[in-house]
């Protein structure tokens, strides 16, 4: 998401200076823009508020409330490097003591939700306060499968949503953000993704995460996971190539949250047929390709899973966190072109969806699913260390 | 007639014999000066040569001595003022592989710049010490030129065949397209034949022959794809103006913002 406008030509704020909090919001249609800020009077008292929107009419329609204009962004899903920028320049600017950033389609949001996120960095130590969505079961799936299990796995962190596109910031975290952001802003950077979490555990900020209930996720304006899926994970693969130091050591990963046993599935069983041919056509094709990355022990678990038929389709919960892993080490390594190599994982990505499906459809909860993932890539972990310190030993 | 034989006769009347021995001798004496001659030209340009080619290793010889130093100097004082640590902090380190961090990046390049420098030097005074010795037709040089563009042309050729394979089969396989195998290698070949014919061209080797062979092949190779390509994807691109259809229908019908609730049956990666 690059930014149109930069923050500097922002006409000065007519709000007097001080305010609380400062909420950012994305660019949304009037009605939602009306349900936001309602939720956001409910939850706040005004004179603390300070509403920062791209909506140029929005001081002149809502004049009890002080809106000051922010930077207009070509924001259609996730929160860029851009928005911390940007974030971080208008919380300076109005002395703000913390931010609240809303994402698109945030009018989904409750009044409880943003008053969770908003009091934790205001009212106590947190730094990063993170929402916890609760989503349709087949919902947010590329963060289920690869950003949610790596995340907990190398900065022991049990957030659920590392890519959350509502944020609770601090002031100081919203500096890290801005600084860490500040060398993707140039236009010629294009849609730029940052890691909060990384970044807050890099810095050892206190992350909290709430319960904020159902929320409406925006979708990619093109919804070509061909597109895409290489832009999120190489995004990520390379946030962590560049805090190896930081992760190789070992940490404790904080208790659970809650300990409730999630309710079993009741999904009925979707078609996952053409995902299965997927893979196959892939693992037909892309063995040449495969086999630079991965080790024959994972090859031999591929075609093993190509010759089940879709009843009995299951990829190992270690066999995944390995494949993910092996692409991770080569991406760093460079053994084939990125490009190629992130190409080269969505079939593989595309099994473990449907390996979820037939899981969940046989009564397991897919949170239980998602969390016996995150486990095994935290029991992998020493592999992933042990190669990306000595990536020439032997690998059968 | 009477003097037209009379003409024939006078040129079959035998001539005074000459020892046989005599004019082995002189073909052999002919063939003794002429590679002579040959051996005399070619060890005078190469001891007029010599100079140059011993210029040229020194030049590169001492050219890479030089680089060597400087390379190793350049990491000790480069890792000694933790650059890679500064540059890390201000540009975000991210694009470095492990064997490539900027401190042994840079030293690599001073060095193989000195030794590129040392090949330019050293082949600059060969040519000129080749220039000034030869009395031969110089045609061996040039070609050899030659042979190395051909080389370089070549091994660019393989390299961009072989990225072109990769993309198209890894987008092919990412798209469900049942041909995704052969799309590539039509492709990787059509790369390939174009950098033969381009090597061919390069060589001075075939003349119209090989424009005439390469215009073929290429056809041949485009025809074969485009009748299995637009054979093949009827199906994908009936699905793909479908799956279109099928979601501007639901955009028009569904209101903006519609809450999605648990038992939304679609999958959503995102």
């Amino acid at each position: 998401m690059a930014t149109v406008n930069p923050i500097s030509d922002i006409t000065p704020a007519s709000a007097p200076p001080g305010a609380g909090l400062l909420v950012l919001l994305a660019a949304m249609p009037p009605e939602q823009l009306e349900s936001v800020l309602a939720h956001l009077v409910a939850s706040f008292p005004e004179e603390d508020l300070l509403v920062a929107t791209p909506d140029e009419n929005a001081a002149d329609s809502y004049p009890d409330l002080r809106i000051v204009p922010a930077p207009a962004t070509k924001s259609s899903w996730e929160l860029t490097a851009a928005d911390f920028v940007n974030a971080y320049h208008l919380a300076g600017k109005n002395e703000a003591r913390a931010i609240l950033m809303l994402g698109p389609e945030s009018s989904s949001l409750g009044s409880p939700a943003l008053r969770d996120l908003a009091n934790a960095v205001i009212t106590s130590s947190t730094d990063l306060a993170i929402p916890c969505y609760d989503l349709p079961p087949h919902a947010a799936l590329v963060n289920s499968a690869i950003l949610y299990p790596l995340s907990r796995a190398l900065f022991a962190s049990r957030a659920r949503f590392p890519m959350a596109i509502d944020l609770g910031l601090s002031l100081r975290m919203a500096e890290r953000l801005a600084s860490a952001a500040q060398r993707f802003t140039p236009p010629s950077q294009g849609e730029v993704f940052l890691w909060p979490i990384n970044e807050a555990a890099v810095a050892g900020y206190a992350i909290d995460e709430f319960d904020v209930g159902p929320r409406v996720l925006p979708q990619p304006e093109d919804p070509n996971l061909n597109t895409i899926f290489p832009m999120v994970t190489g995004s990520l693969f390379a946030d962590i190539d560049a805090k190896a130091a930081f992760w190789q050591r070992p940490r404790l990963l904080p208790p659970a949250r809650y300990s409730t046993p999630p309710a079993p599935s009741t999904e009925a069983a979707r078609d996952i047929a053409p995902m299965i041919e997927a893979f196959r056509l892939a693992y037909d094709n892309l063995q040449e390709i495969w086999r630079l990355v991965l080790p024959p022990k994972s090859l031999l678990g591929l075609k093993r899973l190509s010759l089940a038929n879709a009843a009995a389709f299951h990829m190992p919960e270690s066999l995944w966190a390995r494949i993910v892993f092996d692409f991770l080490l080569a991406y760093r390594l460079r053994t084939i072109n990125r490009g190629h190599l992130l190409g080269a994982l969505i079939p593989l990505y595309l099994a473990w969806v449907a390996s979820h499906i037939n899981i969940t459809a046989s009564g397991t909860s897919p949170a239980r699913h998602i969390e016996a993932v995150a486990a095994a890539f935290e029991a992998d972990k020493p592999y992933l260390v042990s190669r990306w310190r000595w990536p020439d030993r032997f690998n059968p | 007639m009477q003097t037209v034989l009379a003409i024939m006769l006078q040129q079959t009347q035998p001539q005074p014999l000459q020892p046989f021995y005599a004019n082995n001798a002189t073909i052999w004496g002919h063939m003794s000066e002429a590679l002579h001659q040959s051996l005399y030209r070619v060890l005078s340009l190469l001891i007029a040569i010599l100079p140059g080619i011993l210029a040229f290793f020194t030049a590169v010889a001492v050219c890479t001595l030089i680089g060597l130093a400087l390379s190793v100097l350049l990491r000790r004082g480069l890792t000694a003022a933790k650059f890679d640590e500064h540059l890390a902090h201000g540009r975000g380190n991210v694009d470095w592989a492990p064997s490539a961090s900027p401190t042994v990046l840079i030293a690599r390049t001073c060095f193989w710049a000195c030794v590129l420098l040392g090949l330019i030097i050293g082949a600059s005074a060969f040519d000129a010490a080749y220039a000034t010795a030869t009395t031969l037709p110089n045609s061996l040089l040039p070609y050899l030129a030659r042979v190395v563009g051909a080389v370089l042309l070549l091994i660019a050729g393989t390299l961009i065949a072989r990225f072109l394979a990769r993309s198209i089969l890894i987008g092919a396989v990412n798209m469900q397209l049942q041909y995704a195998r052969f799309l590539s290698l039509g492709v990787k070949w059509l790369v390939l034949v174009l950098t033969a014919a381009m090597v061919l061209d390069h060589l001075q080797i075939g003349g119209d022959v090989v424009v005439l062979a390469f215009g073929i092949l290429f056809g041949g190779i485009v025809l074969t794809l485009a009748l299995a390509v637009g054979l093949g994807s009827r199906d994908l691109v009936s699905r793909s103006l479908e799956s279109h259809g099928e979601r501007s229908t639901e955009r028009s019908a569904a209101p903006p913002n519609a809450p999605t609730t648990g038992a939304d049956d679609s999958i959503r990666h995102f």
